[in-house]
């Protein structure tokens, strides 16, 4: 005869793999990377390439016809991509005294009405070494960069090109005389059995970062996908009284660890799921060996711990509610700590050996993330750190189960208004 | 041999208010027991306690012989008074998964689901999800459910409420028949005329206190002949500031009348004012056994 726990935890991950939040936890990851690459390449392509007409104020009186010019030479490459993808740049001298601020205005005036996308003022000092006034670039279109930027390099070029011509300097010669010396990244040299020395590997960024937060993503997309379902089912149980026919057939405990178990099954579907999906891309891409075997079973010892740590406290939640207007009223916390690592990988992924680095990876419910992540950067944190943060999730995990139990018991049969934290701890803390 | 139940001296309290007060019960094994009370009186509480889903602050419980009510888990079913189904499970999956939590395999309960949907007109709606039925189909599958693991009991919490006629005539049917088969039956209800027709032993809960408990001959017996069921040309109006009148139950067609004194007095005095077409001195119902002690200023048993 199966554990009554086993039967609960089949029907539930049945449930829940059949539930329409089963399908689109199974889609959102392959959905946020599809969509981010999407949106990129759109924005990419999808570059605004309205003739960008401007007035310039020179009152240097020569720097306008070189920045024609290079208007000219731009807009002649523009014309030659085929489609075109940037815009025309198209120049108008305009003459304006010094401090006439009617004659800005009125061409202030004509960026509005569109006659002007911009325009922009050469102070007459501008090339003056040792610093002159500012280039003033003025537009109602604040965002848009590319324009200014083009403009600035372009002036500040000539500007320079001027600057070592007055002072009878080849700016050839300083050119191939400061040129900076290109550095490359590499690993550490290998010394096989036999002796015989491997040249270092260079650093390649996808093994050594996308790998890592990848697997990272996975783990964190896998326990979302999963965890936060229970109070959904928990809730359902205790309004349509469900809970009532069960647990006159299973202890509470039994139906808890059912109910987690059947979670923890759909978060490794779904890892499971991730892990194959991008092997496949991997290997695609030529990176079929970066997956180590030690990194996948390190994936799944942290799911399942974090599956039953935050399995637990979804059910929490959902015993001590009696409803789910009541539970969004205490998801806040529970997603806080759920977000942490998320609020927090990148500073870890900078710094993986930093004092933060270890602490948050000591926190429990940011350790089966961060350590993971830290784990497989490498060159990996010590053995001990590794040591402390399994036996910190192991008893984290054990104690957030007991106190979900305590809870769960009291919880389920209560209708009416939600438990207060006060009142949950007293459950914790009752025989 | 042992009650299917022993309730002695149980009490639970809520937030200090007693729902059960120092209940002691005997419900004998195949029999059917109708719990009858008031809404709030305590029946669904101690129905709680014998399923082992609430726990007395006092008194001692022993369901099947045992005191470890968890050990017969899987030789009592309880159907709640709201009924608990998973509206996207399909029929079969639901009572499936009801009855392995009972220890059956699906072997064994495939064959008895088809009974029992055959014998509940439930034909072909097996495939069907829970969401997809109406009160009364919903209510006839948490039926089945909660008696395809042929429990020795069975613990029914209002089982008959909100079904159409015709959907409790076959649930009626089908708690008798569980019966037959030796499983014992207790049932919660408001239902005078259910308790009357289908129980052996009836027991009555006010206030959390047992007020009534024993056969329906056993409680009427306590009562006496005190009740005249008469039928009169004029109806109640008749009865209107006639001497010796305690008490009225108007049914329209019928009057249900308690006087003081000599009925054949009370007979004659009628007659003086209206035609008498039926005059029937006899018990009091079960209904009216229960209005008596439930209603506002009643005495709360009998006396």
């Amino acid at each position: 005869m199966k554990n009554k726990a086993v039967i609960v935890a089949i029907s539930e991950f049945t449930t829940l793999v059949q539930s329409k939040a089963f399908i689109v936890g199974l889609l959102m990851m392959p959905l946020f990377s599809g969509v981010a690459l999407g949106v990129q390449k759109f924005t990419k392509d999808a570059t605004d390439i309205n003739d960008r007409r401007f007035a310039v104020v020179d009152r240097t009186g020569v720097l306008f016809a070189p920045l024609k010019a290079a208007a000219e030479e731009w807009n002649a490459a523009v014309r030659a991509q085929s489609p075109q993808s940037m815009p025309l740049y198209l120049p108008t001298e305009v003459k304006v005294e010094d401090r006439d601020d009617q004659a800005l205005a009125a061409l202030s005036d004509k960026v509005r009405r569109g006659e002007f996308f911009a325009f922009v003022e050469i102070p007459a000092n501008a090339m003056d070494p040792a610093g002159g006034e500012p280039l003033r670039y003025y537009s109602n279109h604040p965002a848009y960069r590319p324009l200014p930027g083009w403009i600035s390099a372009t002036v500040n070029r000539e500007i320079v090109n001027r600057r070592f011509r007055d002072a009878a300097v080849d700016r050839a010669l300083v050119s191939r005389l400061t040129r900076r010396v290109e550095m490359s990244e590499l690993g550490l040299l290998q010394r096989d059995t036999a002796g015989a020395i491997h040249a270092a590997p260079a650093i390649d960024k996808v093994r050594t970062i996308a790998i890592p937060v990848g697997m990272m993503m996975i783990l964190l997309f896998s326990v979302m996908s999963g965890a936060p379902q229970l109070l959904n089912s928990v809730i359902e149980e205790k309004m349509s009284r469900i809970s009532e026919v069960l647990i006159g057939s299973v202890t509470p405990f039994e139906l808890m660890m059912g109910k987690l178990a059947g979670c923890v099954g759909v978060s490794l579907l779904l890892a499971v799921v991730y892990i194959i999906g991008g092997i496949i891309v991997a290997r695609h891409f030529g990176y079929g060996d970066v997956v180590r075997g030690s990194d996948i079973a390190w994936l799944f010892l942290f799911l399942l711990m974090a599956s039953f740590m935050f399995g637990s406290v979804f059910i929490t939640i959902g015993a001590a509610c009696s409803d789910l207007k009541d539970a969004q009223g205490m998801m806040p916390p529970a997603m806080l700590l759920l977000m942490l690592p998320w609020l927090t990988w990148f500073a870890v992924l900078n710094a993986p050996d930093s004092p933060m680095a270890m602490g948050l990876s000591f926190f429990p419910t940011a350790t089966p993330f961060l350590m993971l992540l830290r784990i497989m950067l490498p060159p990996g944190p010590p053995a001990w750190q590794v040591a402390v943060s399994v036996v910190i999730m192991i008893v984290a995990t054990f104690a957030m189960v007991y106190a979900a139990g305590k809870v769960f018991r009291t919880g389920l049969l209560m209708q009416g208004k939600a438990a207060t934290f006060g009142e949950m701890w007293r459950w914790v803390r009752a025989n | 041999m042992p009650p299917a139940i022993r309730l002695t001296d149980v009490s639970k309290r809520f937030n200090g208010v007693a729902a059960v007060d120092a209940l002691t019960l005997d419900v004998p094994q195949g029999s059917i027991y109708g719990f009858i009370g008031p809404n709030g009186s305590g029946k669904t509480t101690t129905l709680r306690m014998i399923m082992r889903i609430l726990l007395p602050d006092q008194g001692r419980i022993e369901v099947l012989g045992s005191a470890d009510t968890s050990a017969a888990r899987d030789r009592i079913s309880y159907l709640p008074e709201e009924r608990g189904l998973y509206k996207k499970m399909t029929v079969r999956r639901l009572l499936r998964y009801y009855g392995q939590l009972k220890g059956r395999t699906v072997a064994e309960l495939d064959p008895v689901i088809d009974d029992w949907m055959a014998r509940l007109g439930m034909d072909g709606w097996g495939d069907k999800k829970i969401e997809a039925l109406s009160k009364g189909m919903s209510q006839k599958v948490q039926f089945v459910g909660a008696v395809i693991s042929k429990p020795d009991l069975l613990i029914l919490d209002e089982p008959f409420s909100g079904l159409d006629p015709v959907n409790a005539e076959a649930l009626k049917d089908a708690v008798l028949e569980i019966r037959r088969r030796g499983t014992t039956v207790v049932f919660s209800t408001h239902d005078m005329t259910t308790a009357e027709r289908m129980c052996d032993r009836i027991f009555m809960i006010f206030r959390g206190k047992k007020v009534l408990d024993g056969t329906l001959e056993d409680i009427q017996a306590q009562y006496g002949f005190d009740t005249i069921r008469l039928r009169t040309a004029d109806g109640a109006a008749a009865l209107s500031e006639m001497a010796g009148v305690q008490a009225v139950n108007d049914y329209g067609q019928l009057q249900e009348v308690r006087v003081a004194g000599d009925p054949q007095a009370f007979l004659k005095a009628l007659a003086s004012r209206t035609a008498v077409h039926q005059f029937e001195i006899t018990r009091p119902s079960l209904h009216d056994i229960f209005v008596r002690i439930a209603r506002p200023g009643g005495n709360g048993g009998p006396s």
